[in-house]
């Protein structure tokens, strides 16, 4: 069997319990779950579509119908019947990278935006599942781990056994006169601070050579967002209040992200977590040094001799509408060709290394790269560009066998800047 | 209702079929099962548990699809295929359990044939995602259901999928040249136009090929097909005219139709009735005056000067006849999003005008041109009549598209919408009586009851025989000698009657 039940959880042979049957916190965080998930449930449930599927990445590569968006919906509507409950849904929503794209392809998110406010939201639907189960003590051993490591360090367990925490979370800074807090402090997410740094490199001395002044955090931890993305919600915000906390006594006004999926902690969860409290300003690197270059401050002039095209990250491209300003810098590096693809086209690739799956089913991340991979192979380029940490790892891995190189837009222009980056771009 | 299989009967199943599929492609999940017991059909929520099946395979090969029909053989259990479960008529729905074959992995493309324009691939891969590997060769197989984003070819083989551009380019079974397949009883069989793989017209032997297209999966399971490409198109004409009256977008769309235009690949009448429900939230449409009672859409594919000429003179027949074009933005923007846009569940209205979450229900049936006015009054008065006594339904109004390049017949529609949620078994049964009755009036006009989706949905699956008359008993002949265990999807389309003990079996 594939499908086996999560860690610590009943097998599902078990005659299954009316929800009011079972015990109490479980029965009520079910009820409460179902309650604010119904519509939602029904509108998919409703509308049958199913266009979401073949943009999903991970259905592109199982071809499993348990996990789709549609699948994902139609449980709750089970749940509310009393067929399901959360012990017999909650491995299956581990298959998922919370990309987006089924929330844009869908039927009802296309046509009903306008008259209804309403959009598909399938990435906070598994977001919920996943924090339900956690929260009545289903856990997926992987995430469990990785969790309770993080949690322990301040930092996610990025390098595996090799210790990360509070005393080497600058150390990619070395040498690079960075002063600690300031009006604009930089963010650095566990994956460029500790396994890619030549990225962070890459962007402080962009930023530097712009002249904007920054800073980094007197104690930075995880920003919280892959907790809450694996449903661990408590930890997730524990976290958000330590950085939002050190902000603020610091004095910091605005805080520039390098990390798409760090965009999406502090542009949707933090202001869910903090409301007005939360007062700082959000401010992508990229929109930021497409500006620079748009003025002037910044111009490539060293060439560089190579063909590209572009990983539109799914959290830039697909959850935040970015995609513009990552081609205009690209555009602006002389000597590059360019085999761009559509960023619409883009809605159906995805790294698979986003909301936790290369934690708990790393041969899975695995195929959606390879298959990313192998569409950039088709264009002939030697390079592929991305703008996110988080998917630089698994698509270089399965960039390797097919002699295509994966490199940061940040590094890549600091290169055609003069710019000698310095650091490491992971374990090769 | 069928009874769940013994848990020991599952384990001897999975034991028999996990070592041929692997262990990861037998699924033995609530949440595994629950998710293949449904289609976009609606059915009473509370009857969900009815049609879950015992055990879902997915298998990755011909042979591995013909082991595990061989095993169902052995022990008994019914069998049911299915690849995008998008249908509208239940074919992909275990309603006696068993084991659902998914066939979805099966996706691979293993031959594009330049040369003599053909691929040939698995019956898992969606239309979409082919074109986009064809159109790297300047080629498209231009099978295009409204589902076309997600349903897959094995499905449009066991329905016998209609097309919207199919005046043009022909329909799934024009489309679909040969395919490989597993019969009732496990054996592999290749079916086509005469023996070869790549033949589009053939007259030697029996002609199977439309025999094992639209059988909804009780004559086995298909598995690799072989296609008919044509070249993407260079241009696309689309255009959308508005009309005062019914009566007159119904001459447009007959003259449209019956104008021989070479490009020509679908017309489109929308009726009073459709014209409504998009007013209630349809940008496109709310801004429109109150005059505009019907509309008429009109397309055409090939090159671009075929297309250029083709759009005028359907321009000119239009025009002669009173239309309104409704501008480039509507016409090109709702032909784009034709997949999209016209059943939403946030579109449904009780009789007080309430919005409720309704489900999209869509009744067809192809009925000749010359009957479309008194079949769309017919249909509609059915309709109202429904939901007068039941609020639980709503009118969403009336398409008639071609099917064909003369104009002989449409694919006729009525869109119900359906709270879903709200289905009891007495509004069920009232809904049941209504779909008999709307094949009912196709009958009686001479048409067939479905077009497109199939016609073995309570209801209008009773007039069946009646349609066919002595083909029915034909088809019960050519069951029962195909699955003499009657394991391939039983239940469907009466056909429990080609056994003796009806009612007994599964």
């Amino acid at each position: 069997m594939s499908e086996h039940h999560a860690h610590g959880t009943e097998p599902s042979s078990i005659e299954l319990l009316p929800i009011e049957l079972l015990p109490i916190d479980t029965a009520q965080a079910s009820l409460d779950f179902v309650d604010e998930w119904r519509n939602a449930a029904y509108n998919c449930y409703s509308s049958g579509h199913k266009f979401c599927r073949e943009v999903c990445p991970v259905m592109q590569v199982t071809r499993n119908e348990t996990w789709t968006p549609t699948a994902f919906h139609a449980n709750v509507v089970a749940m509310d019947k009393g067929e399901l409950d959360i012990a017999d849904i909650a491995e299956d929503y581990v298959n998922c990278t919370q990309c987006g794209a089924c929330e844009l392809r869908c039927p009802n998110t296309l046509m009903l935006g306008d008259f209804y406010r309403f959009r598909t939201r399938t990435v906070d639907l598994v977001k919920a599942v996943r924090t339900l189960a956690v929260d009545t003590g289903i856990h997926q051993p992987q995430w469990k781990t990785w969790n309770e490591l993080t949690d322990a360090r301040s930092h996610e367990p990025v390098l595996g056994e090799q210790p990360v925490g509070q005393d080497s979370v600058r150390e990619w800074a070395d040498g690079l006169d960075i002063p600690i807090g300031g009006d604009d402090i930089l963010f650095v997410d566990c994956e460029a601070a500790f396994y890619r740094t030549s990225v962070p490199r890459a962007v402080a001395q962009i930023l530097q050579m712009a002249g904007h002044e920054f800073g980094l955090m007197q104690e930075q931890w995880c920003c919280g967002g892959p907790a809450a993305e694996m449903g661990y919600r408590d930890q997730a915000m524990r976290f958000a209040r330590h950085n939002l906390d050190n902000w603020k006594a610091s004095g910091a006004k605005r805080i520039l992200v390098l990390d798409p999926h760090d965009y999406i902690s502090f542009t949707e969860d933090y202001p869910k977590y903090f409301g007005a409290e939360f007062d700082l300003e959000i401010v992508l690197v990229l929109e930021v040094v497409a500006e620079y270059i748009r003025s002037g401050a910044l111009t490539p002039r060293v060439a560089i001799e190579k063909t590209i095209t572009y990983h539109d990250p799914c959290r830039l491209n697909k959850r935040k509408g970015v995609w513009k300003e990552p081609r205009e810098i690209l555009r602006s590096i002389p000597g590059l060709t360019f085999n761009d693809v559509d960023h619409v086209t883009q809605w159906s690739y995805c790294s698979g290394g986003g909301g936790g799956l290369a934690i708990e089913k790393p041969e899975l991340t695995a195929l959606i790269s390879g298959a990313r991979i192998k569409k950039a192979s088709e264009l002939s380029v030697d390079t592929l560009v991305s703008a996110c940490p988080w998917s630089e790892r698994p698509l270089s891995a399965a960039g390797e066998p097919e002699n295509i190189d994966v490199v940061d837009i940040h590094e890549m222009l600091a290169e055609s800047l003069g710019i000698t980056v310095g650091g490491s771009r992971g374990a090769r | 209702m069928t009874a769940v299989l013994e848990a020991s009967i599952v384990e001897q199943l999975v034991a028999a079929i996990a070592p041929v599929l692997g262990e990861a492609n037998v699924l033995t999940s609530k949440t595994a099962r629950y998710s293949r017991a449904r289609v976009p059909a609606p059915f009473p929520v509370h009857r969900w548990a009815e049609r879950v099946p015992d055990l879902v395979v997915l298998p990755g090969s011909t042979e591995e699809v013909a082991h595990v029909v061989r095993v169902a053989n052995e022990f008994g259990v019914p069998i049911v295929p299915r690849d995008g479960g998008t249908g509208l008529t239940d074919g992909a729905v275990p309603e006696r359990r068993g084991i659902v074959v998914d066939v979805k992995r099966m996706n691979l493309i293993h031959e594009i044939d330049l040369e003599n324009r053909t691929a040939t691939v698995g019956v898992g891969i969606s239309m979409l995602k082919l074109n986009e590997v064809l159109a790297q060769h300047g080629l498209i197989y231009p099978d295009n259901p409204a589902s076309y984003p997600c349903s897959l070819l094995g499905g449009r083989i066991g329905t016998s999928g209609w097309s919207l551009i199919g005046s043009r380019y022909g329909h799934s079974r024009d489309l679909v040249l040969s395919f490989d397949m597993v019969t009732p009883t496990g054996d592999i069989i290749f079916v086509g136009d005469g023996g070869g793989r790549k033949i589009s017209k053939s007259s030697s032997g029996y002609q199977l090929k439309h025999l094992f297209m639209g059988h909804q999966g009780t004559l086995g399971i298909a598995t690799t097909a072989t296609l008919k490409l044509y070249p993407k198109a260079e241009a696309e004409f689309s255009a959308f005219w508005a009309f005062d009256d019914y009566d007159v977008a119904y001459k447009a769309v007959g003259a449209l139709a019956r104008a021989g235009i070479a490009t020509f690949a679908g017309a489109v009448l929308f009726d009073e009735k459709k014209v409504e429900y998009l007013r209630r939230d349809d940008e496109a449409y709310i801004p429109q005056p109150e005059s505009v009672k019907a509309l008429v859409c009109s397309v055409g594919y090939g090159n671009s000067d075929e297309v250029a000429a083709g759009g005028r003179r359907m321009m000119r027949i239009a025009r002669d006849l009173g239309a309104r074009y409704m501008g480039d933005e509507i016409s090109q923007g709702d032909w784009a999003s034709r997949h999209d846009r016209y059943a939403t569940p946030v579109h449904g209205r009780t009789l007080s005008g309430q919005v409720a979450l309704m489900s999209w229900h869509c009744e067809d049936a192809a009925i000749n041109y010359t009957d479309l006015p008194a079949v769309t009054r017919e249909w509609h008065a059915i309709v109202e009549k429904l939901r007068r006594k039941h609020d639980v339904f709503d009118d969403w109004g009336m398409f008639a598209y071609t099917s064909s390049d003369t104009g002989v017949d449409y694919l006729t529609e009525i869109d119900i919408g359906i709270w879903e949620e709200k289905l009891d078994d007495t509004t069920w049964a009232a809904f049941v009586d209504a779909k008999r009755e709307i094949a009912a009036v196709s009958l009686k006009y001479g048409g067939s009851i479905s077009a497109c989706h199939g016609s073995c949905r309570e209801g209008e699956v009773d007039l069946v025989p009646q349609e066919l008359g002595g083909g029915y008993d034909v088809m019960l002949a050519v069951k029962r000698a195909l699955d003499p265990n009657n394991i391939m999807n039983p239940g469907k389309y009466g056909l429990d009657r080609a056994y003796d003990n009806e009612g007994d079996r599964r």
